[in-house]
């Protein structure tokens, strides 16, 4: 009974805890993390050792700082460069999501149906 | 001279795979074999040896190697481009089919033989009809070689310099063994596909195939494991960009192969069990196979974007025609054995045993689909709506996350698996103090990191799986338990540790950047850090500028390496001063008047995954003991 009752206590902790989270990342690095440095490969602007993804930094870090929405941000590199340069493409294109959502609801559905007894 | 016996001896080579698909004579087989085996060895070591006397009248080694090469690499340069690596695979491919041929030939019929004579055919008919390594070069330019033949004879020509490999190919001996695993990983996938498809085109109606197809599937795997593992290494510790996994494509294309495999190792465990799941079994082994064949496709034809995507050739369209082939051969063997499929048992527990390896099945193949479509989706969007977009890593973290913590989860209760539902109430009592630690080192760890939902389930499902698997170790260390039941616990185990560290540093892990000059001290993550004066080593084949960094106890170098002969890429390495926790991890960027950018990691958990990783690599050590 005392095990149950520590387990409980740990676990009540243990999730008051994970809720009670700080968000440490800046919109600076948020966006540094989506913007694709285009003449690297692959590479996020935030990872990439290039000097242009240097130079589109010091562009973004301007704009943090005067203010920028992160729409305007947003408009600004689609702009210059096209949607590659945005890597988060689900917050836009939710379809990406549910594509793959909807593909493995259907396969889990044929799979049981075929494997288990109707019964 | 090379040129022309190498074309003459490929040549040889397409006969004798020719002859012996039409071969039913056991011995001649057997004779065919080894003599296909020795030409592609011949093969093999004949391009190394005008890699190693720089023949540059061979229009790869001239356009992939380069006279200041070291002889590590340009040992590797084999590899290190499309035309050559398909030596490595076809030689690779051919030990695979000695082997198949040895131990797992089907007594009754040559058809086995004759579906992998036609693989390898295939695969040597590219370096004859398409693209060959030893091509000669008949119009040089000033580096390199311009045009090639695929004809002996000709009247050959050779720059004085040779390009060079990929500046990321010299840069560090990790680079020089990761591709072999892969393509012992890759190429080792047709056992299985051989196996099952010629077992069942003689509608012989057993299950044999699928016990043959799970022993010949665990090789593969495991080389597929290590290739993954040392590729991850290799970027994190040589590449300067501080990540060790990017969801790039290449990267992609062959985690789908490893997803496909783990579940067939596990799912032939059912069927092996209760004769069930039959048809998903076939399914399993075809996409293993087939998933090899696009993965190279993706590679290799440079229709992605990607920092593997290094060589573009002819060898896409080459490679659809096999997929199709193969995909056609895969279904109509499927459609003669309907009859056969649809004896398959049927289950009807979903909370025991076998249930739990459907959900594995369920949830490594979710994977599967999710990495699939999200390395093909900017294909199909560009094709359709004519605009090109980039799926980032958010897709892949949020869609495959969450399932593989699941699966991590369902992990824990693999340790004894009841073959009738599990009683969760008796679990939990059974392991209440182990459940307890978990709960208390996951508190720990939350008061002392960044908190967040994934982090905290990550932490505590791992840490009762490691304790679980540990305690079982200890309890059981001495009882005779199968070798296939311990070799998955230790797979097990450095999955574990693996989450654990994928979890802190996903989480926690930052950076930051600095300006310095020679003699400046910095000040990252509250600890001080000072710079020296550049040093500049010339190398017959790069020039390296390495920036010595003191931490106050330590001097390591991070480095430029600027390679000679090729596109002038400049590759940055890392240096890294590393603790059980996290390693400091400073890149160095462009430099210029004397001033250095540093980025400097704070990078969580690496050594944890390093350690998880070897874990789960070592995972075949049960099985080898019983061998003996």
């Amino acid at each position: 009974m005392k095990a149950k009752i520590i387990s409980l206590i740990l676990l009540i902790t243990l999730i008051f805890l994970s809720f009670f989270k700080v968000d440490t990342e800046s919109r600076y690095e948020k966006w540094s993390k989506i913007l694709l440095c285009p003449v690297c490969q692959g590479e996020v602007i935030y990872d990439s050792p290039s000097g242009y993804a240097s130079d589109m930094k010091i562009i973004l870090k301007e704009q943090i700082e005067t203010g920028f929405t992160d729409e305007q941000i947003y408009n600004f590199w689609v702009a210059r460069y096209g949607e590659r340069i945005v890597t988060d493409t689900i917050s836009r294109n939710f379809e990406i999501i549910l594509i793959p959502i909807l593909i493995i609801s259907i396969f889990i559905i044929i799979f049981i149906r075929n494997i288990y007894d109707k019964k | 001279m090379i040129s022309s016996i190498g074309i003459l001896s490929s040549w040889l080579l397409f006969l004798l795979l020719g002859v012996m698909l039409f071969t039913n004579n056991l011995l001649k087989i057997h004779i065919y074999m080894r003599l296909i085996v020795f030409l592609n060895i011949f093969l093999f070591l004949l391009l190394e040896i005008g890699l190693f006397i720089d023949d540059f009248s061979v229009a790869y080694i001239s356009n992939y190697s380069a006279s200041s090469t070291p002889p590590l690499y340009k040992f590797a340069s084999l590899w290190g481009a499309l035309d050559g690596s398909i030596l490595l695979w076809n030689l690779t491919l051919s030990i695979f089919m000695l082997f198949y041929l040895s131990n797992y030939k089907i007594s009754k019929s040559n058809i086995d033989t004759k579906i992998y004579s036609s693989i390898l055919l295939f695969f040597v008919g590219y370096t004859i009809f398409s693209s060959s390594p030893f091509a000669g070069c008949v119009e040089a330019s000033n580096i390199g070689c311009n045009s090639s033949s695929l004809l002996p004879f000709q009247n050959l020509v050779s720059s004085q310099i040779g390009r060079g490999p990929n500046p990321l190919l010299q840069n560090h001996p990790l680079m020089a063994i990761h591709p072999p695993f892969l393509y012992i990983g890759y190429v080792g996938m047709s056992a299985p596909f051989v196996a099952t498809i010629s077992r069942l085109a003689l509608r012989n109606s057993t299950n044999e195939w699928i016990s043959t197809a799970q022993k010949l599937t665990f090789v593969p795997w495991l080389f597929l494991t290590i290739g993954i593992s040392l590729g991850a290494i290799w970027s994190y510790e040589v590449l300067g960009w501080g990540g060790y996994w990017a969801w790039d494509p290449v990267e992609n294309v062959s985690f789908i192969p490893w997803l496909l495999s783990t579940a067939f190792l596990h799912s032939a465990k059912v069927t092996k069990q209760n004769n069930s799941l039959l048809n998903w079994n076939y399914v399993l082994v075809g996409l293993m196979f087939l998933s090899t064949l696009f993965g190279t496709f993706i590679t290799r034809s440079g229709v992605l974007i990607s920092v593997h995507a290094f060589s573009n050739g002819s060898i896409g369209t080459y490679l659809l025609i096999g997929i199709l082939l193969f995909s056609i051969l895969f279904l109509y063997i499927g459609s003669i054995n309907s009859k056969y499929f649809l004896t398959s048992k049927k289950l009807n527990n979903i909370f025991g045993r076998s249930g739990f390896f459907i959900a594995n099945n369920i949830l490594l193949f979710s994977s599967a689909i999710i990495v699939f479509i999200g390395t093909i989706y900017p294909l199909f969007y560009e094709t359709f709506f004519g605009r090109q977009i980039t799926i980032g890593r958010n897709y892949f973290d949020v869609l495959v996350g969450p399932v593989l913590l699941l699966l991590l989860f369902l992990i824990i209760f693999s340790i004894k698996l009841p073959i009738k539902d599990i009683n969760l109430k008796s679990f939990y009592e059974e392991n209440i103090i182990f459940i307890n630690s978990s709960l208390l080192i996951s508190i720990i760890f939350l008061l002392f990191f960044n908190r967040s939902i994934m982090f905290s389930l990550t932490t505590v499902i791992s840490f009762l799986l490691i304790t679980m698997i540990i305690k079982n170790f200890i309890k059981n260390f001495n009882k005779v338990l199968s070798p296939s039941f311990w070799s998955g616990q230790i797979a097990h185990l450095g999955l574990g540790v693996l989450a654990i560290g994928i979890i802190l540093n996903f989480t926690q892990s930052f950076s930051q950047e600095f300006e310095v000059k020679s003699f400046d001290n910095f000040l990252f993550s509250e600890k001080n850090y000072q710079v020296y004066d550049i040093i500049q080593e010339n190398l017959p084949e790069k020039t390296e500028l390495k920036l010595p960094i003191s931490n106050g106890k330590v001097t390591k170098y991070t480095s430029l390496n600027i390679f000679n002969n090729s596109s002038q890429q400049v590759i940055s390495s890392p240096a890294i001063y590393r603790n059980f926790l996290y390693d400091t991890y400073i890149s160095v960027k462009s430099l210029n008047n004397d001033a250095y950018k540093l980025i400097v990691r704070k990078n969580f958990g690496i050594l944890l995954i390093w350690v998880g990783l070897f874990i789960s690599s070592i995972s075949f050590i049960p099985k080898v003991k019983i061998k003996k």
